[in-house]
């Protein structure tokens, strides 16, 4: 099942009837599809959820995700199976430094190769994060040599 | 053509250029808030550095820009992508109610605290009476 997000028709029902051609609906109908596909990866910081860029080089992979507004106190990164999870938490605070809300924010990423988990090394700056993921060397072809008696 | 165009509206319409994404400008998230003694502005600006950041004010346009510091390695190769390369610009309109020489802005790990004081001129003011 798919969800697709709700968005009001103001262009179809804005429309003055006697412009209004069968096509106009259709064409404002396939904008709105583009728009809720698309859309979020426009927006810097989307509820919950922020963007995060995969990369590799020859050695490494990286992840690189926006998080503004975060410490590295506030950050929390793991990797299972697989799989990296960015945990984070953003501290809304009012003028004295009091902390009034918290949101949290959750990402997983599917790594792609096989890693060296305990190699995963991490750094913070402003506001971005990027984890260095150090690629597993492939399994190199052994030469064993069989005495024959 | 001048049918098809009738019922199809878009055909009309020029075609329009590519957007090139170094050019052009995204617009932040922010967070404005307002108490009696003036404004504070929240703005999330992921990897600008301080030195990349120019706040400017001119004739009640208040212009935040910031500039990402980051560039791509050459030997990295994007896998997937969901930020965007392009630099930061929010340009806030006031109408002289704000005292700007009393601006005070902190940037800290991305995210911009921007105090906007109210001009003495527009603050609720308690008349004596003689």
């Amino acid at each position: 099942m798919t969800l697709v997000r709700y968005i009001h028709p103001r262009t179809t029902t804005l429309a003055p009837a006697f412009s209004r051609t069968p096509w106009l609906g259709l064409e404002s109908d396939i904008n709105r599809l583009f728009e809720t596909a698309l859309g979020d990866f426009n927006s810097p910081v989307f509820e919950h959820r922020f963007p995060v860029d995969l990369y590799e080089d020859k050695d490494n992979n990286y992840v690189r995700a926006e998080l503004p507004g975060l410490t590295r106190e506030d950050i929390n990164i793991e990797m299972v199976e697989g799989y990296l999870t960015i945990n984070g938490d953003r501290k809304v605070t009012d003028d004295d430094g009091k902390v009034v809300e918290t949101i949290s924010l959750s990402r997983s990423i599917s790594i792609p190769e096989a890693i060296v988990a305990d190699k995963i090394t991490a750094a913070f700056e402003h506001g971005i994060l990027t984890v260095t993921l150090p690629k597993r060397e492939e399994v190199k072809p052994k030469k064993v040599t069989i005495a024959i008696n | 053509m001048t049918f098809l165009q009738s019922i199809v509206p878009g055909l009309s319409r020029p075609a329009q250029p590519a957007k090139v994404e170094t050019d052009s400008k995204l617009r932040p998230v922010l967070n404005l808030r307002e108490d009696e003694h003036g404004y504070n502005l929240t703005v999330f600006l992921p990897g600008v550095p301080k030195e990349n950041l120019e706040i400017t004010d001119h004739d009640g346009r208040l212009t935040i820009a910031g500039r990402r510091a980051w560039t791509q390695p050459k030997e990295w190769t994007a896998l997937y992508r969901e930020t965007s390369r392009a630099n930061f610009e929010l340009v806030l309109h006031h109408e002289g109610d704000i005292d700007v020489e009393k601006i005070n802005a902190e940037l800290k790990d991305g995210r911009l605290h921007l105090m906007l004081p109210k001009a003495e001129a527009v603050k609720p003011r308690k008349i004596a009476i003689n």
